[in-house]
């Protein structure tokens, strides 16, 4: 019962066509984690299934490469 | 044959031997009778976090074209290569020979940097000329 109106969420890439997400895209993949590092669940971001798939894979493969952190509390 | 997408790591304080890996890759995938179709040296980057204590990595990334046996002899080659830190091999649909974006990043910091470092060099000259400058004035005060 929120009254704040809040703005229609988007797949952006959906909106853009997008045919593959790339993993070393970090400045798209960086958009989509929180600041612990988390992926952040389509239902926040209204990402669609298809992506967040590609998407998910993407983030793993850049943690895998050291491009995007897995947590904040590595030392 | 297959399209493949390779990433590497280099330990940092191995960066020099990378040319010569390269060259020996590209020989073992050319001689197998494959190709390379992209070949990107993105240098020595900051790890998002330490892997074996190492805080820093040179990355290089590929994209080949080779059959099954070249892929068997590098795959080996990274295993026993102390030097390689970490890679990862994909399979891929196509060939791929555009830019990536973190290349295009990189490009474009190192031009930043450049016109910055530029510009920086500029100012001194100028504060440089503008101190002889003032000096001049000093001596004339003196003189006075």
């Amino acid at each position: 019962m929120s009254r704040h109106f809040r703005r229609r969420k988007f797949c952006r890439f959906t909106a853009e066509g997008v045919s593959q997400i790339d993993y070393k895209d970090l400045e798209t993949l960086k958009a989509y984690v929180t600041e612990t590092g988390k992926i952040v669940p389509s239902r926040i971001t209204g990402t669609k299934a298809k992506y967040q798939r590609q998407l998910s894979t993407a983030i793993k493969r850049a943690r895998y490469l050291a491009l995007l952190p897995y947590s904040d509390q590595h030392d | 044959m297959r399209h493949y997408e390779v990433v590497f790591l280099v330990h940092p304080d191995q960066s020099e031997q990378v040319p010569g890996m390269i060259e020996r890759y590209t020989k073992t995938i050319t001689e197998g009778g494959g190709k390379v179709h992209r070949l990107e040296d993105w240098g020595r980057r900051q790890l998002a976090y330490p892997i074996n204590k190492i805080h820093k990595a040179h990355y290089i990334l590929m994209n080949i074209e080779a059959g099954q046996s070249v892929m068997d002899d590098l795959t080996s080659n990274f295993r026993y290569n102390d030097a390689v830190l970490r890679n990862m091999i994909l399979a891929c649909d196509e060939a791929v020979t555009a830019e990536s974006v973190i290349m295009k990043a990189e490009r474009a910091e190192k031009a930043d940097k450049e016109y910055r470092e530029r510009r920086a060099a500029e100012r001194a000259a100028a504060a440089e000329a503008e101190a002889d400058e003032s000096e001049d004035d000093d001596s004339d005060d003196s003189d006075e």
